[in-house]
């Protein structure tokens, strides 16, 4: 049993921040809140994300599981105009998902969670460095890098305490540094971890602007960013593997 | 070659790339011949030829096919044939005859400036000269992917490697590397898509028999060293075999023979491997040295095999977060 009614922007984030790892996805439809664990083909980034009761306007479910076709969903919430609520349910019958928006009825069919690329395993992370900082000066640091190279270095320098980011290109290099005040806030430690920005774009895309971003680092370790959505109802993880670094 | 007929009595299911993990013992001539006549197909052969007029379009395969393997985190083991047995010779020389027979039709459509014959015609003239197969050594080494030289089939000891266990799968798209006792054979390793997964054990489950039955059957039914019983195919092989236990009661009950029937026994039972072989399996590439191999020594066109390289330099700078679970 699933029966919901959510507004668009909370469904349309929570779904972009899934889309730009995977197409399809499994989707837990648990009692306090619908949760989504993805892991794109390559093993390389790592979404775990999860959408309280609360952030609906009404809210069923008996812990069900659907797979979804994400762009399909994505679609269908596109029909919504900002402030609309978007009405779920689904029919147990049909496997199919009743979607109404405003007296708008769409029937969209489901995918076999069994077809669908196995939920990852949360890897065991124990990062050494904490920064805090707003959504804008994620997207702030990734465009920059993007304008030069195709990856990122990110890391923490521990004497002079600021958070840095260092992108080398073919001519062109970016290099910035946010110190304490620039920040929410730092807990410095052994940080420097280079990643694909490849990755690290698309994730960019998902994070609201005037967001808390919390990232988590490590030397030559996977990177982990922490947000919420939808009035902190919602809360995004994303994972990201290192690049070997060439010396 | 071997025997498609087998096919209808192997075990096969598609298995997604994901679930493979480990080492790969391919048959490096089944390997590199696919891509060979792929490359030959699809590509200007201005691309491939150098000023001279030596054709390595073994290079510009092996670029195409190795990014596979390295995406997947699946340690390929190229695996040369060495000498070929005596009884494959007629196989050879019949493969040599039909070679010359298609270039002769080569020849024509050239004469007669039919495109696509030519295309057709010239992936099927493709052999594995000296050059290629010291450059496609060569080009392997430089991107660290390790090289056993088989004493005679490279199937017979990939197979025998991976009964060892040092290594997890045959590739092969050969159905013979069962009849050599290979447990594990991945097949369509060169093609898009999931590979094959052929299953000795279930194989031998499903139709009840023991391996020395099966080699048995195969012989029945024709192998790539005998011409079989005319007349016997997969299903009347494996009832004859059932009924009457083994190859020469079959034979004797129906009043056949087949030609070495023994020595061709004796090949798939005990051919021709060595235990003489090392190889590391983690890979480090130069990626530098290959490129510039392949494009400065050899001269074969960069854009060519640019994404090829990319894949393969890719998939060792990025890790994957299966490292920390």
């Amino acid at each position: 049993m699933f029966k919901a009614i959510v507004s668009a922007e909370t469904l349309t984030s929570a779904l972009d921040s899934v889309s730009v790892l995977v197409d399809e996805c499994k989707i837990h439809l648990e009692e306090d809140g619908l949760e989504i664990r993805a892991v794109d083909p390559a093993n390389v980034g790592m979404v775990d994300l999860s959408l309280d009761a609360a952030a609906f306007e009404s809210y069923e479910a008996d812990g069900g599981l659907i797979g979804v076709d994400l762009s399909r969903l994505e679609d269908i919430a596109g029909m919504a105009e900002s402030g609309q609520l978007i009405q779920l349910e689904l029919d147990e019958e049909t496997r199919k998902l009743q979607i109404q928006i405003d007296g708008l009825e769409y029937t969209l069919a489901l995918i076999d969670p069994d077809s669908i690329r196995q939920e990852p395993d949360i890897p065991d992370l124990d990062l050494p460095a904490e920064v805090v900082l707003e959504g804008k000066d994620v997207n702030r640091s990734v465009t920059a890098a993007d304008m030069v190279s195709d990856h990122i270095a990110l890391g923490v320098e521990e004497g002079d305490e600021y958070f840095y980011v260092d992108a080398e290109g073919d001519t062109d290099d970016v290099h910035l540094e946010l110190t304490g005040e620039d920040l929410i806030d730092l807990q410095v430690g052994p940080a420097h971890s280079l990643f694909s920005l490849d990755y690290l774009k698309d994730m960019n895309k998902a994070i609201p602007k005037d967001t808390e971003v919390t990232l988590h680092l490590g030397e030559e370790f996977p990177v982990k960013i922490y947000f919420g959505f939808a009035e902190g109802q919602g809360q995004v993880t994303y994972m990201l593997a290192p690049r070997i670094q060439s010396e | 070659m071997g025997n498609a007929a087998l096919r209808d009595i192997a075990v096969i299911e598609e298995v997604p790339f994901d679930e493979i993990e480990g080492v790969v013992a391919v048959d490096a001539h089944n390997w590199l011949y696919r891509y060979l006549t792929t490359t030959v197909k699809w590509t200007n052969s201005d691309i491939y030829t150098t000023a001279d007029g030596t054709e390595v379009a073994n290079l510009v395969g092996i670029v195409q096919g190795l990014p596979k393997f390295f995406e997947n985190d699946v340690t390929p083991v190229m695996v040369f044939d060495g000498g070929p047995s005596e009884l494959k010779e007629d196989e050879i020389e019949s493969r040599r005859e039909q070679r010359r027979s298609y270039e002769e039709q080569l020849e024509t459509a050239r004469e007669e400036g039919d495109e696509v014959a030519i295309a057709q015609l010239e992936s099927r003239t493709q052999r594995l000269t000296p050059t290629i197969q010291e450059t496609s050594r060569e080009l392997l080494r430089l991107l660290d992917v390790p090289i056993v030289e088989a004493p005679a089939e490279g199937e017979a000891q990939a197979a025998h490697m991976v009964r060892h266990g040092d290594a997890d799968y045959v590739g092969s798209e050969d159905y013979d590397a069962l009849l050599f006792g290979a447990p594990l054979t991945l097949r369509q390793l060169t093609s898009k898509g999931d590979p094959e997964l052929m299953d000795l054990e279930a194989t031998l489950e499903e139709h009840d028999l023991t391996l020395e039955q099966l080699i048995d059957a195969a012989i029945l039914i024709g192998t790539d060293f005998n011409e079989g019983v005319s007349g016997i195919g997969p299903k009347t092989a494996i009832k004859e075999i059932t009924e009457h236990g083994d190859l020469w009661s079959v034979l004797e009950a129906r009043g056949d023979t087949v030609e070495y029937g023994d020595r061709v026994r004796q090949l798939f039972r005990d051919p021709n491997v060595t235990d003489d072989y090392e190889f590391e399996t983690t890979l480090d590439p130069d990626l530098e040295a290959a490129r510039e191999y392949v494009c400065d020594e050899w001269g074969v066109d960069r854009d060519e095999v640019a994404r090829g390289f990319e894949r393969i330099e890719e998939s060792v700078t990025q890790t994957g977060l299966d490292r920390w679970t």
